[in-house]
């Protein structure tokens, strides 16, 4: 039987999500939920209305398709009532301004890897390749896995980002088939981390331990920095000390952006993380330093 | 006889020329003269009049020559004149008359005035391409050159001469003479060896008179310049009969004789000029930066001809005779484009899988400082494509040249000139509406039966019935193609032309009189990705899915989907060309190949070398966007349309890798040029050096055979809209074409900011 995946997107020449020309395939679903996240739309499976209001011209075309009784029609503009929604997409289809869209599509993995394939020269001269990224690639592990197959036979250079909260046995499953890992580590206070992003971190280093002990040249620390979480001396020594300790040389240092913020109005959520205001990447010299003094190769963005 | 009206532009005039140096009764008496002259000649044969008429020109209207020119010469143009393209003057014995009349208004008196008058009434009896829109213009199929109301437009030039330098180096004037008496020798009846040598004298006297005006210069300068007008005075002495014998000398020789030909692009100056300026280097007649000089000034003189779409220098490439010391001119030359920052001339790099690192390197930090060039051509998909297309064999092929906005001629032997230009989508509208064209409401339909849209109740039968009408005009602009060879011939030689132009010499006539080893030519064609799109769209909604009829779907594009706006949003959804889908890229592979075929095949019948198809772009793409009517693409009525082989503004949406795998299905065999744009911003392109090259590589690698490469910051580009004032440098790839943002229309200025740029 064909095997499908729940994908968000699928991005070709993308730069920053491992070495050279690649095609970065987004899954959807995630075990995490942390308060930054800038693909929120990417969290759960399944499609997700996504509303423009910039984009929206009241003309109440939305609210007279749908029969559900999902969109009602004040101040001259639409409120979803999500709850209701069965996702039959009238009211995408009959919006001109096209502020409304759903995110999120079913595909097969060989039509997602007859997609990467069209690429498959630029990964070869470039020493690209395919990420797969998220939500949490590790979520639909199934599709995965045969994503991941039939990408190794066609000999593309497969990189995987992912936050490791999952069971070690996943990672032994998958390890000779992923020849990056781009492993998010994002605090060394397991209560923090827990309150933050629901991760457990125990787990998560011990996935990072497991890739590091096996093979440290096929893993890169990703570093999200974040105001008021780990944008200080001491988280970010402490992962270093950490990182150091797993035997693992490379690590990003991703400056937090603002980016995401507007999908949590599109699908009308809170955004409940305190800061937004970007980090600039200047500001993370002093860090990048403070990494380099303890012997790792710290790079500034994916 | 179609009316048109001979005051309209006729061609793309971005870059505002230099005025005159002559005063305005000068200038009146000079184009008297010019029509007195050409008056009395009438009834002898061409070649005589054409020396004639130019004996009026030369070296009357030679300017002075400025304080930062290394070597001699620069030319005036009048309304009144001999010519070759429209860039500069006109075509064979022209009158430009919207200019002859604003020179008119410039004048005081009615005396005067009325002067101007006679000129005029003359001229539209005996202006050449006058004549030729005479012939061949109709009241609704094909326009003049640029009428936007028409589905096809045609022209007499003979745009794009590239002339056998290597050989005038070679040989020298006095070599060129003694052929020419050869062949005087054995013919002495022969006007166009009568007629060359003519030239030839004057060519010595306009060297004459460009050294008497160096030589009064010396007594007034200082002492680096009166040594630099040394040099000029000798070397214009030496030239006049010897062959060239340092870098200098090469260039002065070069350069006088492209002007008097009235030629405005310069071929492989790598090639012809590289071994002068290489063992002048050598030998310690110059020094590097000297060189670098040299090429600044020549750059300079070559811009302030301000031909707009030509100049093209090229460099690199296989099939040099001296690729060492070419390499070192083409080094030099790198500098030169990275740092003059002019639109023209048009750099051009030619290259292919051997070519060196280094000159990869320099080519990407030339386009990442925002010069816009050099644009560049893949030799390993070019030559057997040129060798295909043009019927010759591959050694020749490595000889192809690309000119103006990018159509190819072989260097020294075949003429390539596109005469002609046809709208593909207002072709579509005009068959949707039955014959009429929505923009005007007229029947353009000329003598071709048109069917009833009701008929095709497939889209195979709507998508032959198109083609049909479409053969149709095909058929039309292969006519107006060669009808402007034979009024052409008819009435000029192009004498300085010919002289460099095989095989004129050796057969002893004009180029267009069976001198030129390869007539060729080319058909501009435009809206081919509209038009592509559309037939997608068409088969898609009407025919697949059967979401609209083909009437409704007609309905709303009358409206420009004014209250059909969920029909545009279908529209506008359906795949686009340059996303690397199959369904859009393949109905444009056979869109493109079936008006690409077509063309060569009828240019092969009708008695031509080649006649193919040429899918570059100047601005026309804007102005006869601006008169075709709404399309099935989701286009609105006056729209731009898409530039070159692009896609329309915005619609690939899945980054570069597919927009140049879209860019590169066409098999470039059939066409004669055909140009790929892409757009960067600065901090993409300078700080991912590596994977960019690496993007490009593969392109060309996978069969790519061009691109032409922007790096701008878009905020840039729209402040520059806000503000002009502010930038009046900002140099943008328009597609054939560079430009200064702030000259653009506002339209054209649109079209460009609407091109994805990748960030």
């Amino acid at each position: 039987m064909q095997k499908k995946l729940s994908i968000m997107e699928i991005e070709r020449f993308a730069i920053h999500d491992g070495p050279g020309i690649r095609t970065t395939v987004f899954l959807q679903g995630c075990p995490l939920h942390c308060l930054w996240c800038a693909n929120p739309e990417s969290q759960k499976i399944g499609m997700h209305l996504l509303y423009f209001a910039h984009k929206c011209v009241g003309c109440g075309a939305c609210y007279r398709a749908c029969q559900y009784e999902a969109i009602s029609f004040e101040n001259e503009r639409p409120v979803f009532h999500r709850e209701k929604c069965v996702q039959c997409r009238k009211c995408e289809e009959v919006c001109i301004s096209n502020a409304i869209h759903f995110s999120g599509e079913v595909m097969e993995v060989s039509d997602i890897v007859d997609r990467i394939l069209r690429d498959k020269e630029y990964y070869k001269n470039s020493g690209g390749g395919v990420t797969i990224s998220g939500g949490e690639a590790f979520v639909q592990f199934e599709g995965f896995m045969e994503l991941l197959k039939q990408c190794k036979e066609h000999k593309i250079h497969t990189a995987v980002e992912t936050c490791g909260q999952y069971s070690t046995e996943k990672i032994r499953e998958v390890m000779p088939l992923v020849d990056l890992f781009l492993f998010d580590f994002k605090h060394t206070n397991a209560q923090k981390l827990y309150e933050y992003t629901g991760g457990d971190l125990d787990q998560i280093l011990a996935n990072i331990q497991y890739v590091a002990s096996t093979d440290p040249t096929k893993i890169i620390i990703r570093v999200p920095v974040l105001p008021g979480f780990n944008f200080d001396e001491q988280s970010l020594g402490d992962m270093f000390d950490k990182i150091v300790e797993y035997g693992i040389k490379n690590v990003h240092l991703l400056p937090y952006h603002t980016l995401g913020i507007s999908k949590y109005e599109q699908l009308g959520r809170p955004y409940t993380f305190a800061s937004t205001t970007s980090v600039m990447k200047e500001e993370l010299v002093p860090y990048k330093k403070l990494g380099e003094n303890k012997g790792l190769k710290v790079q500034i963005g994916g | 006889m179609a009316k048109f009206d001979v005051n309209g532009g006729q061609n793309v005039e971005v870059s505002i020329k230099i005025p005159s140096e002559k005063s305005l009764g000068e200038q009146l008496e000079i184009m008297e003269e010019y029509t007195q002259v050409h008056m009395q000649c009438s009834g002898k044969p061409n070649a005589y009049r054409e020396v004639e008429c130019l004996k009026v020109l030369y070296p009357k209207m030679f300017r002075s020559i400025e304080p930062q020119d290394k070597i001699a010469g620069r030319i005036d143009f009048l309304p009144i004149g001999f010519g070759c393209v429209t860039s500069l003057g006109g075509v064979g014995h022209y009158c430009v008359f919207n200019k002859l009349r604003s020179f008119q208004e410039s004048l005081d008196s009615e005396a005067d005035k009325k002067r101007v008058d006679f000129l005029y009434d003359y001229w539209l009896e005996n202006d050449l391409k006058t004549i030729y829109c005479n012939e061949v213009l109709t009241e609704t199929t094909i326009g003049r050159f640029i009428d936007v109301e028409y589905p096809l437009i045609a022209t007499a030039r003979l745009s794009g001469m590239m002339l056998d330098y290597p050989k005038l180096l070679e040989k020298g004037i006095g070599g060129l003479r003694k052929d020419l008496e050869a062949g005087l020798g054995n013919e002495p009846d022969n006007h166009f060896y009568i007629g060359a040598l003519g030239c030839l004298d004057l060519f010595v006297q306009s060297a004459e008179h460009l050294r008497i005006s160096a030589l009064k210069q010396m007594e007034d300068c200082d002492e680096k310049r009166r040594k630099e007008l040394d040099t000029i005075c000798k070397g214009l002495e030496k030239i006049k009969c010897d062959k060239p014998e340092t870098f200098h000398e090469a260039l002065q020789l070069f350069w006088l004789f492209a002007l008097l030909a009235g030629v405005i692009n310069y071929g492989r100056l790598d090639d012809y000029l590289g071994p002068y300026m290489a063992a002048d280097i050598d030998n310690g007649i110059i020094t590097e930066d000297e060189a670098y000089e040299y090429l600044y000034a020549l750059w300079t003189m070559i811009e302030n001809r301000r031909t707009t779409v030509n100049g093209r220098i090229i460099v690199g490439g296989r099939g040099r005779k001296h690729p060492k010391e070419a390499d070192r001119f083409l080094h030099i030359a790198m500098k030169v484009a990275k740092n003059c920052r002019y639109v023209e001339p048009q750099f051009t790099l030619r290259f292919d899988h051997d070519t060196s690192e280094e000159i990869w390197d320099e080519a990407l930090d030339a386009l990442g400082a925002g010069a816009t060039y050099p644009t560049l051509y893949n030799d390993d998909v070019n030559i057997p494509a040129v060798a295909y297309g043009m019927r010759i064999d591959e050694k020749t092929a490595e000889q192809y040249v690309p000119f103006g906005c990018t159509e190819f001629v072989i260097q020294g032997q075949s003429t390539g000139t596109p005469n002609v230009c046809i709208n593909l989508l207002k072709i579509l509208n005009i068959f949707m509406n039955e014959g009429i064209d929505p923009m005007d409401g007229k029947d353009k339909s000329g003598e071709f039966i048109m069917r009833s849209l009701s008929e095709f109740d497939t889209f195979d039968k709507f998508y032959e019935g198109y083609k049909a009408f479409l053969a149709y005009y095909l058929d039309l602009s292969v006519y107006a193609q060669y009808h402007s060879y034979e009024v052409m011939n008819r009435h000029v030689s192009f004498l300085f032309s010919s002289i460099l132009t095989d095989d004129c010499i050796a057969r002893g006539k004009a180029l267009l009189d069976g001198g030129v080893r390869y007539l060729g030519g080319t058909n501009e064609t435009y809206g081919n990705i509209n038009t592509s799109d559309s037939l997608w769209a068409i088969k898609h909604l009407v025919y697949d899915t059967k979401k609209y009829t083909l009437k409704e779907l007609n309905q709303a594009l009358l409206a420009s989907f004014e209250g059909y706006e969920h029909i545009r949003k279908d529209c506008l959804n359906c795949d686009k060309y340059g996303n690397d889908l199959d369904t859009a890229d393949n109905i444009a592979n056979d869109l493109y190949e079936f008006v690409a075929k077509g063309v060569r095949e009828r240019g092969i019948k009708v008695g031509m070398q080649y006649f193919l198809i040429v899918i570059s772009n100047n601005q026309l793409n804007t102005e006869w966007g601006n008169r075709t009517a709404a399309s099935p693409d989701g286009r609105l009525s006056g729209m731009y349309m898409n530039p070159a082989n692009n896609p329309q503004g915005g619609a690939d949406k899945s980054g570069p890798t597919a927009l140049l795998n879209s860019i590169s299905k066409f098999d470039a065999k059939y066409h004669a040029g055909s140009v790929q744009n892409i757009k960067f911003s600065p901090n993409m392109f300078n700080e991912n050096r590596v994977v960019i090259k690496q993007l490009f590589k593969t392109y060309f690698a996978r069969g790519g055979c061009h691109l032409m490469v922007t790096v701008i910051d878009k905020g840039i580009l729209e402040d520059a809209v806000k503000h002009p004032e502010k930038y009046p440098n900002l140099i943008v790839r328009v597609s054939g074409f560079s430009a200064v943002f702030v000259n653009l229309s506002s339209h054209v200025q649109q079209e460009l900011l609407s091109r994805m740029l990748y960030d």
